[in-house]
């Protein structure tokens, strides 16, 4: 791969003296004269109707200035739900958390008051939390028509199918058929929900402005001014600084919305706060899963049948897919998978960092691990004989290193000397103490497609190029990477490049930092935009004094005849404590084919980070709920047990940076890969330490101790 | 020092006493108190004295705000981060007399007489700190919502012990919690900010990987 003069080269974030200074203005950091702070009233019972909401001694209490509920306000958040109408308030509520109503005061104390004032009669209904159980007949029904989510308008399982399955198993030497089940995990971002909505004309509307939190400041204008009726032109979204997302900020959210509708009503602009409780109960987390597996291969590895029947709980909107995926990232002439999306009362379910791959590629690694242990394969072998070489063996990538990312990956990580026979797992030194060593790997896919995104580039007489895109950056240094890439096809140093972003009022068109694709989108427009600014400054010179040249691009490219798709293998070793359960991860590797990398020191980050993610994941971390009540347990970063300082291991990163023809300079999709088969490869660790299987995510000590025959003793704890 | 458990930190930085920090807001709800000029309802204020970062500030407070919500909402302070408001997370973590604590969890009437220190007062004249520094060079914040918690957290590693190790490190730094995860890149900068061993966490394949 040619070396490039400021790609490719480790970068310091271009906002990193705000970052550490404490200057980054985040979204709760803004405040507007006359501002009211609000907050929200949510549903105690996990399914209910309401039958009365009485709002008198809220109103009556000094300094309430706006109320809203279902009853004064019908707005609908079309993002909320894609298939049925969500109300900003509904009724019936259908979790535990589902808003009842806002209210806005002149601090957050007087409006955390009032929302203890209102007073609310429920009848309470019953109520199903299991997506299993949610499909079983005479189980309560969630929304109208029943609890399996219909796709495209009918109410059967989405099937896929290529070849013939029942040739396939016919041909397989070895079957395996499991079910592995995987639960709620709130995304946990750092940054609380927060909106601050502003009408230029007070009660009178005109021009809105919201101060969002957003991962996509396009989408979240786009979204807003459909739901409140009000044209595109007439909403301005700023997010300047943004404090994480991993995929719970797409779009607009119900309190941009409800910030708006109070600011109207009351006149003044509106602060609306989420409580960290709030935000793991009632915006969303990743979709829980239960997936039944049948499997066929060869004696020598070949894959012969892949059969996947999957079922996700949504909870009680449709917010997204609820897709299983991973099998794709093996070759096999015969597939079929069926997925089921079913409404249940738990808190809602929708994107989180690749949606639907970590507890997919769980599974399909888990079973794939067994079937190479029944074969008496080294599962790494195994992956190099059964890996995908074509999409869907059919179509050509663009660039393919999955196997260099298994090869370098298990040679970096010394996979040959640490690899055992699964359960033969001994202490550091070969000791035989209580504490079991053991290896596993995964790895896994992601779509790395072109698509519609634009650029602004301005020159001015000092010789800066102001650079306009509709970014955010979430967190990923997206602003450091569109100003590398400016810099590298300007031919120019970085320290020319202005980045402009987060404010629909000054920035075009970005798709926003979802799917991983602000570096492959709007890097691409970034590019074309330097290229006419190149032209114009070769047929018009420098500009000079006051003079300025504009150029922009809004290319749509796209990749025929060929799949483009990133890759990852992952490695983990782990300690098992056969006595208490405990489960440490020791060693971690990461090896992704991401094509180019435009900034090895952000996407070392990201790597570390998603694995991190991936491991709590995998060993501790759920929305637990109570079964009795439908009331959550586990909301907040205590008890859901998200990673800390002490947990993490040493990770190795190791990028296998293919030649891509597509892309900007050959750069493929990072962010999210970084969490695919990290799950699976601690789950494949702690088996080859153990020699023992846990299908239920996550691996807590109840599970480990019960799985190594130990329940009933001394210490059962999660 | 010996590995420190989360909840033994989460103790030693006052997440004990949220319960506490929340009692004043039923204990002293009076529906019918006269409002206050603002228009909301009175409730019981203290006159404070602290020194925030080297300035003394005399203060009106109302008993129940903390003292995040003092430093943020009426001192413009924004770089101090509410992230849980429940002692769990540490991204407001000051040092309060060099110690450092959860702001979220600290009543402001509590603050009386004290120091108090925030990321806006870890440059000193104008000069980065070298933790401010070597958190830019090795890549320390992702979203960096908690880096002013992990900034101040180290900053009280350090006064403690200015040789920590690695070790040390995490086991100061734990109550506070970066959902980006980007827990290797800021223990790497600490440990280069004192001028100890490059980190073990390293990149080989393409570029100038760190």
């Amino acid at each position: 791969m040619n070396p490039l003069k400021t790609v490719g080269h480790a970068t310091s974030r271009v906002d990193a003296l705000k970052r550490v200074t404490g200057q980054a203005t985040y979204t709760g950091d803004v405040k507007l004269p006359g501002m009211l702070y609000a907050r929200v009233l949510r549903s105690p019972h996990p399914h209910a109707r309401i039958k009365k909401i009485d709002l008198s001694k809220a109103q009556a209490l000094a300094g309430v200035k706006a109320i809203v509920t279902r009853e004064n306000c019908d707005t609908i958040w079309s993002s909320g739900d894609t298939t049925n109408k969500r109300y900003l308030f509904n009724n019936p509520v259908r979790f535990a958390g589902d808003p009842v109503a806002a209210v806005a005061a002149v601090d957050r104390h007087t409006a955390e008051e009032a929302t203890r004032l209102i007073e609310v009669e429920y009848e309470v209904l019953p109520f199903v939390l299991d997506q299993e159980e949610a499909l079983k007949p005479g189980a309560p029904e969630i929304q109208p028509g029943g609890n399996f989510s219909p796709n495209r308008g009918k109410r059967e399982p989405q099937v896929a199918l290529r070849g013939n399955l029942e040739e396939g198993f016919k041909a397989a030497d070895v079957i395996v058929e499991d079910r592995y089940t995987s639960a709620h995990v709130n995304n946990a971002q750092l940054e609380p929900r927060v909106s601050i909505a502003h009408w230029e004309n007070g009660r009178d509307g005109g021009k809105l402005t919201v101060y969002a939190s957003t991962q996509g400041i396009a989408n979240c204008r786009t979204d807003i001014a459909k739901d409140l009726k009000v044209s595109v032109e007439d909403v301005r979204v700023i997010c300047q600084f943004m404090g994480g997302g991993f995929g719970n900020k797409n779009q607009c959210h119900d309190f941009d919305l409800m910030a708006a509708v109070l600011a109207k009503q009351a006149g003044v602009p509106v602060k609306l706060e989420f409580t960290r409780k709030e935000d793991y109960v009632s915006v969303h987390g990743r979709w829980p899963t239960t997936q039944y597996y049948k499997i066929g291969a060869k004696k020598d590895g070949t894959l012969t049948a892949i059969q996947l029947r999957g079922i996700t709980g949504l909870g009680p909107y449709k917010k997204s897919s609820g897709d299983i995926a991973g099998t794709e990232v093996y070759q096999c002439p015969n597939f079929e998978t069926s997925l089921s999306t079913v409404y249940t009362n738990m808190a809602v379910s929708a994107n989180y960092r690749a949606p639907a791959y970590p507890q997919g590629v769980f599974g399909v690694e888990s079973v794939m691990d067994d079937i190479a242990a029944k074969l008496n394969m080294d599962p790494v072998d195994f992956r190099l004989k059964s890996m995908t070489r074509k999409f869907r063996d059919q179509t050509a990538y663009t660039s393919w290193g999955l196997e260099d990312c298994i090869r370098k990956g298990a040679e970096a990580f010394e996979w040959k000397k640490n690899w055992h026979a699964p359960g033969a797992g001994a202490g550091a030194g070969g000791s035989d103490g209580p504490v079991k060593r053991g290896v596993g790997m995964g790895m896994g896919m992601f779509g790395s497609n072109l698509g519609y995104s634009a650029a602004l580039i301005q020159l001015d007489g000092n010789g800066v190029y102001h650079l306009y895109v509709g970014v955010t950056d979430c967190g990923t240094g997206a602003k450091t990477t569109m100003a590398l890439i400016a810099a590298e096809a300007l031919g120019v140093p970085l320290e020319k490049i202005q980045v402009n972003s987060g404010d629909t009022g000054t920035c075009p068109y970005s798709v926003g930092e979802s799917g991983s694709r602000t570096t492959v989108m709007t890097g691409g427009a970034v590019i074309e935009a330097a290229h006419d600014l190149k032209r114009q400054i070769e047929d018009k010179g420098m500009p000079k004094g006051s003079q300025v040249l504009t150029a922009s691009a809004s290319p749509e490219p796209t990749v025929r005849g060929a799949a483009r798709y990133s890759f990852v293998a992952h490695f983990a070793e782990v300690e098992v404590d056969i006595e208490t359960g405990h489960v440490n991860v020791t060693r971690f590797l990461g090896a992704h084919d991401s094509g180019r990398i435009i900034n090895p020191m952000t996407a070392t980050s990201q790597i570390q980070g998603g694995a991190i993610q991936g491991i709590g994941m995998a060993l501790h971390e759920q929305l637990l709920y109570d079964k009795r009540s439908g009331l959550p347990l586990s909301a907040g970063y205590y008890h859901a047990r998200v990673m800390t300082h002490l947990d993490v291991p040493d990770i190795k990163v190791v990028f296998v940076e293919t030649e891509d023809p597509y892309g900007p300079f050959g750069a493929k999709t990072l962010g999210e890969p970084t969490i695919i088969p990290a799950v699976a490869a601690v789950a494949n660790a702690f088996f080859n330490a153990t020699g023992k299987r846990i299908k239920d995510l996550p691996l807590t000590r109840d599970k480990v101790l019960a799985a190594l025959g130990k329940t009933g003793g001394k210490g059962t704890v999660a | 020092m010996g590995k420190l458990s989360r909840r033994q930190f989460t103790k030693g930085t006052g997440a004990g006493l949220v319960a506490a920090a929340t009692v004043p807001l039923h204990a002293q709800r009076t529906g019918d108190a006269p409002a206050a000029a603002g228009g909301a309802p009175a409730v019981p204020r203290s006159n404070i004295r602290i020194a925030v970062n080297g300035v003394e500030r005399r203060l009106e407070v109302e008993d129940r705000w903390t003292l995040v919500e003092v430093l943020r909402d009426h001192l413009d302070l924004t770089g101090t981060k509410i992230g849980c408001d429940r002692g769990e997370c540490g991204a407001c973590t000051v040092l309060i007399d060099g110690k450092p604590m959860y702001s979220c969890s600290q009543l402001a009437v509590w603050m009386d007489g004290k120091s108090i220190q925030t990321i806006e007062g870890l440059a000193q004249n104008g000069k980065l700190d070298p933790l401010q520094e070597a958190f830019i060079a090795h890549d320390g914040p992702q979203c960096g919502f908690c880096t002013s918690g992990q900034l101040m957290a180290a900053k009280a590693v350090l006064n403690a012990n200015p040789h920590p190790t690695r070790d040390e490190v995490k086991a100061g730094m734990t109550g506070n919690i970066c959902r980006c995860s980007n827990y290797n890149h800021y223990v790497e900068s600490v440990m280069a900010a004192v001028g100890g061993s490059p980190s073990s966490t390293t990149a080989t394949g393409g570029g100038n990987a760190q």
